[in-house]
């Protein structure tokens, strides 16, 4: 019975994934901070908030969740929109104060907005692997 | 402030960002994340200079 107990606490997840996804998705790194893997918690915040930085000094626009009449169109917007909302905090903040540049046909701008959806996506491999970590399906 | 980077500059900061995220999310140990990261960011430099070159040879 006593390994049967072990067992069982030891399968139980270390915090509430629910959480874990949450702050994982608002503060990039925050679900592995909240694990206490403090180093990967940095590098993975360093990472997806310089990727957005640049993305937004780029002057890249951010996508909407309208588009076009066609069907490829509409899948760009709304994928792209999904990317940006996955960076968190810090889309939630550019779009609060209004950050909206036109969409020009610079390369720059487009580059931009690439990184932008780039910080977005790291950030969705950061918070399925907070989660992994959380049910204790890796360390 | 705007940063006016081009296609190299830019693909090098998705190189180095991608690469240290993949690192720390698929390996266990700190060597093999670091290991991986090293590998990932050398087939980014790759894939880069061989399309670019791809590109070159193809519109002459």
């Amino acid at each position: 019975m006593p390994a049967t107990t072990v067992a069982a606490t030891a399968t139980e997840p270390i915090r509430s994934p629910f959480l874990v996804i949450l702050l994982a998705w608002l503060v990039p790194g925050g679900g592995h901070f909240l694990l206490g893997k403090r180093g990967r918690a940095l590098l993975i915040f360093a990472c997806v908030l310089l990727s957005f930085l640049f993305g937004v000094l780029m002057r890249g626009p951010l996508f909407q969740p309208s588009g076009g009449a066609d069907v490829l169109s509409k899948l760009i917007q709304y994928g792209g929109f999904l990317g940006d909302l996955a960076a968190g905090i810090p889309y939630l903040v550019v779009s609060f104060f209004g950050y909206a540049p036109p969409d020009s046909a610079s390369h720059v701008a487009d580059y931009g907005s690439k990184l932008i959806v780039a910080a977005g996506l790291l950030n969705i491999l950061a918070i399925v692997d907070a989660y992994e970590i959380a049910t204790r399906q890796k360390e | 402030m705007t940063l006016n980077l081009d296609h190299f500059e830019t693909s090098l900061l998705f190189a180095v960002f991608s690469s240290v995220v993949l690192g720390i999310v698929t390996k266990r140990t700190t060597d093999e994340r670091v290991k991986y990261g090293l590998y990932c960011f050398a087939c980014f430099l790759a894939a880069l200079f061989g399309i670019g070159w791809f590109m070159r040879i193809l519109h002459g």
